[in-house]
């Protein structure tokens, strides 16, 4: 019995710590419980642009990131999904509309000239823009949504002040060919490469020659943010920066460098995305939904737990502990991967009880065969698990095949369902046949428990009188 | 009480025919209908369309006296050139309205909305739903859905080949093929009743009665394949009727242990799950009918048909052609 012992013990370890799992570790709700905004975006492919590749979605992704930022949401995700969309999910959002907006367009990329006369309030104003975005940080970090939004409409007065700080040159994205990160010959700044096309180039060298040696930046704007002010050096006062190519350079590290790089790229790249898909749920008609299902989900599995009892008296008690503790399992399993639990998700996770419920009646079913034939108590209970494994096995697996085909297949709500369903067919194997086995084996060391009608109620007087 | 499996075949097979035929008639009067040209009513998911469901925001005074005017929404509707689309007015007190219609981009519908708001009262964006999904999304999830089915019957086939024999997979998968049809049948008659429609979460469903179905016969043929084992001279029809009388009451006792939860959410849960719930339950009582009366008679009525009724005389003729069942 030393070796059940040991087991059990084992199991109150995992009990204690899927416990403090569930406690510690918050639950992952989908949009569909906790309301919010989810849009699919389908990036379109153009004349200039025929095949969206892993570059250009990347670019589109990161163009997409800044703007989602630019909405001032907290915890918000953007994904690629297939070979052309991205999955924006933006928690707590009611009113779609203006996402859809902002994410809809294309991403513009202007490079404008800076007015003469402004040489003293534009630094200031660039300066208190800085200021903002490095709050909107903190905000974001904090979650307090009202500041974050307060500060975010600062942040765009800011920058539409700084905008008409700039004239319009007529030098945009679409005349960008390509643009790249590339380390500086001394110490670890990084600057950004940029190529024009031929156009492009020209009217670079134009705008560097009027700016050269007057102390005006060249104000680079994407989506009519600016990210960048170079100065131009004295010395191109004479014919301008030639050779359709140009260096940002400022205080970048890698990570910034290739990001503005990216982003460069992706307002360099006129591919438009379009809204094919939005799934918007209120936060209360999220939360109506969830509990309601929840209680009766919950009200279902007590009548499930009742019936075991009535039915199958002491190992029904079992199997109601063992279930208990499947459900434990399955919940800080969730919690520890990261699941996020979606209606469908929860389904999946009642469905799965039921075929943790399952394995337990096909083995006391087994159990009672057995005492009916007049094997003793200890025997039935070891050959009712022994000859029910095949079955649960053949049925766990299949169901298994089922959930594999749906997660590989599926997107979105159908491969939630089809990982609470799979993961919990798989911790309900280890279950029933660990915590079951291990518990009844044990109860039957407690003498006075030891009664066969207690195990099979109605046995055949015969089999009674062996099972002694 | 004990079933007689083999005996009365022809009523469980009648009566799952007839069940079939009916869900076929039923999917065949769908593609024939104008509105509907599919065997199962389409749902926004697979045809795409914007459904729109917004509830009044009661906290205001005076915005929820009387309850939502269909008339009234209808026209708006019409001024929006989006004549023809299906309103319902919903909840106890019709405070609540579903309008689905044509997909429609982020301008047409602020301007619905817009519309709907200033005839009908402001609305609680805490309780507002909206779904557009654009045609091409649409037949994507459909292709997908059909792809995932594909594969999971094809994998459970191949998996029951190597742990069964040919015939018993074999069986299995007209089980299978007839609880997916009659939950099929049952939506479709469902489409033309009530005008049920089909979203995604329908094919979550199909995929699950396919794995709790095949489960289910496989623990009967289980218990065939020990019977014949421990009794090898017995025939197969008494060895069918045997494994089924015994496997009996885990058979209901499953079936009603996964029930009580589902049919709990579709009387109790929330709006989203209660169709899902139906299907799965419709699919579930399918799945063990089939089990317990369609793939044991089929399996026993084969083997006797091929003159494999009795294995200890077929043994040695079996197995030069077909691989011996696992032990």
């Amino acid at each position: 019995m030393g070796k059940q012992r040991s087991i059990l013990a084992l199991i109150f370890v995992l009990v204690i710590a899927a416990i403090t799992i569930l406690v510690r570790v918050p639950t992952q709700l989908g949009l569909d419980l906790r309301g919010g905004a989810q849009l699919t975006l389908q990036v379109l492919t153009t004349e200039e642009v025929p095949e969206i590749n892993a570059r250009v979605l990347e670019a589109v992704q990161r163009v997409v990131e800044g703007r989602v930022n630019a909405l001032g949401v907290s915890e918000s995700l953007v994904q690629t999904t297939g070979q052309d969309q991205l999955i924006i999910q933006l928690p707590g959002v009611n009113d779609p509309a203006q996402a859809e907006r902002v994410l809809g367009g294309t991403a513009q990329l202007e490079f404008r000239s800076q007015r003469p006369g402004t040489e003293d309030q534009f630094p200031i104003e660039f300066q208190i823009l800085r200021t903002l975005e490095a709050q909107q940080a903190e905000l974001r970090a904090s979650g307090d949504e009202q500041a974050l939004q307060e500060n975010q409409a600062e942040i765009e007065r800011r920058n539409q002040a700084i905008l008409e700080l700039f004239e319009p040159v007529g030098l945009t994205g679409s005349n960008l060919n390509d643009a790249f990160a590339q380390p500086l010959p001394a110490g670890n700044n990084w600057n950004i490469i940029i190529r024009f096309d031929a156009q492009g180039g020209d009217r670079f060298a134009e705008l560097t020659k009027n700016l050269a040696g007057t102390g005006r930046s060249i104000g680079i704007f994407l989506d009519d943010r600016i990210i960048s002010a170079p100065i131009v050096g004295v010395e191109f006062a004479e014919t301008g920066i030639v050779g359709g190519s140009a260096s940002i350079t400022g205080n970048f590290t890698t990570q910034e460098a290739s990001d503005l790089a990216v982003q460069l790229r992706g307002g360099a790249l006129p591919v438009p995305v379009e809204v094919i898909e939005n799934r918007t749920v209120g936060a209360t008609l999220g939360r109506d939904s969830i509990q309601r299902s929840i209680y009766a989900g919950l009200g279902g599995l007590v009548l499930v737990l009742i019936f075991m009892v009535v039915y199958y008296r002491l190992p029904g008690a079992i199997a109601d502990l063992a279930l208990t503790i499947y459900a434990l399992f399955t919940l800080a399993l969730f919690n520890l991967l990261g699941v996020t639990l979606t209606l469908p998700g929860i389904a999946g996770f009642i469905l799965s009880i039921g075929m943790a419920v399952d394995a337990n009646v096909l083995i006391f079913e087994r159990t009672r065969e057995e005492l009916r034939t007049g094997k003793s108590l200890y025997r039935s209970v070891e050959a009712g698990f022994f000859r029910a494994f095949s079955s649960i096995l053949d049925g766990n697996v299949t169901t298994i095949i089922a959930c594999a085909a749906l997660f590989w297949l599926g997107s979105g709500l159908v491969r939630g369902f089809a990982l609470t369903l799979g993961l919990g067919v798989a911790v309900s194997m280890f279950t029933a046949l660990t915590c079951s086995r291990t518990l009844m084996l044990f109860v039957l060391t407690i003498p006075a428990l030891r009664k066969p009608e207690w195990f099979c109620p109605n046995l055949p007087p015969t089999a009674k009188a062996a099972t002694r | 009480m004990k079933l007689q499996i083999i005996k009365q075949r022809s009523l469980w097979w009648a009566i799952s025919g007839a069940v079939v035929l009916a869900g076929i008639l039923s999917m065949l009067i769908s593609v024939s209908r104008p509105d509907i040209r599919a065997p199962l009513r389409p749902g926004l998911d697979f045809i795409g369309g914007t459904r729109l469901q917004l509830e009044r925001d009661c906290t205001q005074p005076g915005n929820c006296d009387e309850p939502i005017d269909v008339a009234q929404v209808r026209n708006i509707m019409a001024e929006q050139g989006l004549a023809g689309s299906s309103i319902q007015v919903l909840g106890e007190e019709r405070q609540a309205l579903s309008i689905r219609t044509r997909d429609l981009n982020t301008e047409e519908r602020t301007s619905l909305q817009a519309a709907l708001t200033e005839s009908l009262g402001a609305f609680d964006p805490q309780r507002t739903q909206i779904d557009t999904v654009g045609p091409t999304l649409g037949r994507q999830l459909f292709i997908e859905g059909m792809l995932a089915l594909l594969v999971a019957f094809a994998g459970i086939t191949i998996y029951l080949t190597f742990r069964f024999q040919l015939d018993y997979a074999f069986f299995a998968f007209v089980a299978l093929f007839h609880d997916v049809f009659v939950t099929l049948g049952i939506f479709s008659i469902l489409g033309l009743v009530i005008g049920l429609e089909v979203d995604s979460l329908f094919i979550v469903a199909l995929l699950t009665i396919i794995g709790f179905s095949v489960n289910d016969t496989v623990v009967i043929y289980d218990r065939v394949r020990e019977v014949l084992q421990l009794n090898p001279g017995e025939h197969i029809n008494d060895a069918v009727n045997d494994a089924v009388n015994q496997t009996l009451s885990r058979s209901i006792n499953t079936t009603l242990t996964t029930l009580l939860p589902l049919v709990a959410i579709f009387f109790l849960g929330g709006e989203t799950l209660k169709y899902f719930a139906l299907a799965l339950i419709i699919g579930f009582i399918a799945g063990s009918y089939s089990s317990i009366f369609v793939a044991s008679s089929l399996l026993a009525w084969w083997r006797e048909r091929t003159g494999k009724a009795i294995l200890a005389e077929a043994v040695t003729a079996e197995s030069a052609d077909e691989p011996e069942s696992g032990t």
